[in-house]
């Protein structure tokens, strides 16, 4: 008898739970990893075969369940890098974000008083904010303390996020 | 059936796979069929396969590949001799575990004469 080929349809629903799997097992060591997916692609195909890929999708449970099942089997707490540049990322367009909007207020307060030039020095680095008849700008540069604040920033929040001192507990 | 404590069969569920993978060794679904056979009506791949892939990590249970004529090929596990080592541990630990837990609750049912 001819082995009977998973169909298109089965392929999809497989490789989607398997995306989302994927998804909660990126901060999981990736060469135990990547034998997980590999013999869990090969289980679902065996038990779609046997009863059917619906059927063997969902009594693997949700996606989330079943990697926290494989992370409590590691026996250890696994840190979660994704999580941590996320928080990282979000830490530092924050402050960009907040400097930008500081610009803006600044620039418009110049406007509003009939424009003209202001200097200040947040973190040490000159910033030139200027509004003139013929427009607007702002100048700035790289300071030692301004790099210092971001990269503390980064720092602490992409410790913080992704849990790093389980890296070695 | 009465609700049973997940963290029950949590403890045991490595030593019941080991169990039955030596009386014959099984691919992940089926394994899953004979426990469910075995009166865990209610346990899921879900909850066998991070087990299985676990043991397999530790060295106590290998695994082959094996073609089927009626589908595709498929990954039966065994237990190794360090599977087997592991289990006749978990055996003993589980009979001196049961065997006090019955005592405890065995006095606990009776009742204290005056």
């Amino acid at each position: 008898m001819t082995p009977t080929a998973t169909s298109p349809t089965d392929r999809a629903r497989r490789e989607w739970f398997l995306i989302r799997f994927s998804w909660h097992m990126q901060d999981f060591p990736q060469k135990q990893y990547r034998q997980i997916k590999r013999d869990l692609r090969q289980e679902l195909t065996t038990a779609g075969a046997d009863v059917g890929m619906r059927h063997a999708v969902a009594d693997l449970g949700r996606p989330r369940t079943l990697a926290d099942g494989y992370i409590a089997e590691l026996g250890r707490p696994v840190p979660r890098w994704t999580t941590g540049a996320v928080a990282a990322g979000l830490a530092v367009l924050f402050i960009v974000y907040l400097g930008v909007a500081y610009a803006i207020g600044t620039v418009d307060t110049l406007e509003a008083m009939g424009g003209g030039t202001v200097t200040t020095y947040p973190f040490g680095a000159e910033t030139i904010f200027t509004s003139t008849t013929d427009g607007i700008s702002v100048q700035t540069q790289l300071s030692a303390a301004g790099t210092s604040f971001f990269l503390g920033v980064a720092a602490v929040t992409f410790t913080l996020g992704s849990r790093l001192w389980r890296a070695f507990g | 059936m009465p609700d049973r404590d997940p963290q029950l069969l949590k403890g045991v569920l490595p030593m019941l796979v080991l169990l039955l993978l030596t009386e014959g060794e099984s691919y992940g679904y089926e394994l899953v069929t004979r426990l469910q056979a075995a009166g865990l009506t209610d346990i899921a791949a879900g909850t066998v396969y991070p087990v299985l892939a676990r043991l397999e990590r530790e060295g106590q249970v290998s695994s082959r590949l094996v073609a089927s004529s009626s589908g595709p090929a498929r990954k039966y596990y065994r237990p190794t001799a360090d599977g087997a080592a592991e289990l006749t541990a978990a055996l003993r630990g589980w009979d001196h575990l049961s065997d006090t837990v019955r005592a405890v609750l065995d006095r606990a049912a009776t009742p204290k004469e005056q």
